[in-house]
């Protein structure tokens, strides 16, 4: 009788691991081809009109609904790559592309971006390497700020240079990793207010080391709240998902502010919304 | 340097960032020191040296760096090439954190963070790890010894390569992060070079013990497999027995 527990536990404890060998292959599979997807789509897209989201949820009459809300305060949407940066990648473009046309907002935040580094530093981050990204980082938004509130063809010029930039992954992700740091140093300056964000035992640099700082991590409530504080930029998200009701819920960070980047979150991504 | 920057687009982010690396790295330190290959800058050669008080003290290891086009957003990917005894010589190996995945790597991380966990990582247990050896303290001073005579075939003997310079000092935030950087082998296994100096490689005697308690296991397990066809044996043939006298009877 004791060898028969013994010999079905050594048994059953061989199908588990056959099983998690299973699943990590199922998952790494899972990952190649989502990564194969999201590598066909540009990592920030063209403006597109709000039908081409109708057409996406063509049988779909739960999301229908809500897009008929979503147009009545939206006209256009530009659809960003979904690689766990989508987040960052919308929330700059979209902000930067606001800056063409506020000079004011931009004199605001050329001097919050030109301070960031040296709270970074101050942080113990090191210093040659959040050089590095600051310099990238900060040339584009110097860029930006030759033509802010200047002649619409020179908006237009620089409009397409931001484009290109976003578009090519070297510079792109040299901002999304900029943001990234922003985005920890806030956390870790604040920390004894974002710890009770944080669930589980995790510290809050811990938190930034495993979920902030790291690539194609996926944004949540507290990368945004920390990140629009940190700059402070009002931005909404849209809220779209299966929930009950025909209305898109709006969220604005840092709540009670005046929304200059507008974004549409569906599980798992987001895009940049134009009215 | 001169030749480089007409090879390579500098304004391309991660060969803007290489060279920075290499003007950072350009001075050797006690510690360690790396530098570009004269034709590619997205392949560098390291010195390191063994860390005091352990197997590895008056080591000296020599090896690769090879950079991804995507640096410094993937990581880059460090091969030994002077016998070591804690890591296989020219495999590949990477970073990544201790229970996490190796996409944790961070940008803001560099070259000099790589090394600086590799020399703190040395003396850690191989515990099985891929591209992990588990050579006994003996086997590890004795290759520390050999080591400083090891030359590479590209940069030459490797001793003078370090300086007497103390490094810049590890800060607070590098200490945190050093102790959280594991190394282990990649899955996939690239083919093997040559190996440069063949007779450094001593027979690890730990893994006799090993080997012996695999075999022990084996045995048991041959015996209860033998014993249960012995005895599935016996049983059909009885069984077979009885119909056949039940045939007879009929």
């Amino acid at each position: 009788m004791a060898d028969d527990a013994a010999s079905s536990s050594a048994c059953t404890g061989n199908l588990g691991d056959n099983s998690v060998n299973q699943d990590e292959l199922i998952l790494k599979q899972q990952r190649e081809i989502e990564k194969e997807i999201s590598e066909s789509i540009p990592l920030v897209g063209e403006q597109e009109d709000l039908a081409s989201l109708e057409k996406e949820y063509n049988e779909d009459p739960v999301y229908l609904l809500k897009i008929k809300d979503l147009a009545s305060k939206y006209k256009c949407i530009r659809r960003t790559r979904p690689d766990g940066n989508c987040f960052f990648r919308a929330f700059s473009y979209a902000y930067l592309e606001h800056l063409l046309k506020d000079k004011e907002e931009y004199e605001k935040f050329h001097e919050i971006a030109k301070n960031s580094k040296d709270i970074l530093v101050a942080l113990g981050f090191p210093q040659f390497t959040v050089d590095d990204f600051y310099e990238t980082f900060m040339e584009v938004v110097q860029r930006v700020g030759e033509q802010a509130g200047g002649s619409s063809d020179g908006i237009e010029d620089i409009r397409k240079e931001l484009h290109d930039k976003f578009n090519k992954q070297g510079y792109s992700d040299y901002i999304v990793v900029y943001l990234r740091l922003i985005t920890s140093g806030q956390l870790q300056t604040q920390h004894d207010f974002y710890q009770n964000f944080i669930e589980g035992p995790r510290t809050v640099t811990e938190f930034c080391r495993q979920e902030v700082e790291p690539m194609y991590k996926e944004s949540d409530h507290i990368h945004i709240i920390a990140l629009s504080n940190a700059l402070n930029v009002g931005v909404r998200v849209k809220y779209m998902d299966r929930g009950e009701g025909s209305q898109v819920i709006a969220h604005d960070f840092p709540e009670g502010s005046k929304p200059l980047v507008h974004l549409l979150y569906r599980p798992g991504h987001y895009d940049i919304l134009y009215a | 340097m001169s030749d480089i920057s007409d090879k390579y687009n500098i304004k391309c982010p991660s060969v803007k960032r290489l060279m920075r690396e290499a003007i950072e790295l350009a001075e050797a330190t006690e510690e360690y020191c790396a530098r570009p290959l004269e034709d590619n800058l997205f392949e560098w050669h390291f010195t390191v040296r063994g860390p005091p008080g352990t197997d590895f003290e008056g080591g000296i290891y020599h090896g690769r760096i090879l950079l991804p086009k995507e640096y410094p957003m993937h990581p880059p990917h460090i091969i030994l090439l002077t016998p070591n005894g804690r890591f296989e010589v020219n495999k590949k190996i990477c970073l990544s954190i201790s229970g996490y995945h190796p996409e944790t790597w961070q940008p803001s991380w560099s070259i000099r963070t790589a090394l600086l966990a590799l020399i703190a990582f040395m003396p850690s247990p191989a515990e099985g790890t891929i591209g992990a050896l588990d050579y006994s303290p003996a086997e590890r001073k004795t290759l520390a010894k050999k080591s400083a005579s090891w030359a590479c075939a590209k940069c030459g003997e490797i001793a003078p390569l370090l300086s007497s310079n103390a490094a810049e000092p590890i800060t607070e935030e590098e200490k945190s992060v050093l102790n959280q950087i594991a190394f282990k082998g990649e899955e996939e296994q690239t083919p093997k070079p040559p190996e440069p100096e063949p007779t450094y490689e001593p027979e690890p005697p730990i893994l006799e013990s090993v080997d012996s308690s695999t075999t022990f296991l084996d045995q048991i397990l041959e015996i209860i497999v033998a014993l249960l066809v012995g005895a599935i044996a016996i049983f059909i043939y009885r069984r077979w027995n009885s119909y056949a006298a039940i045939d007879t009877d009929l």
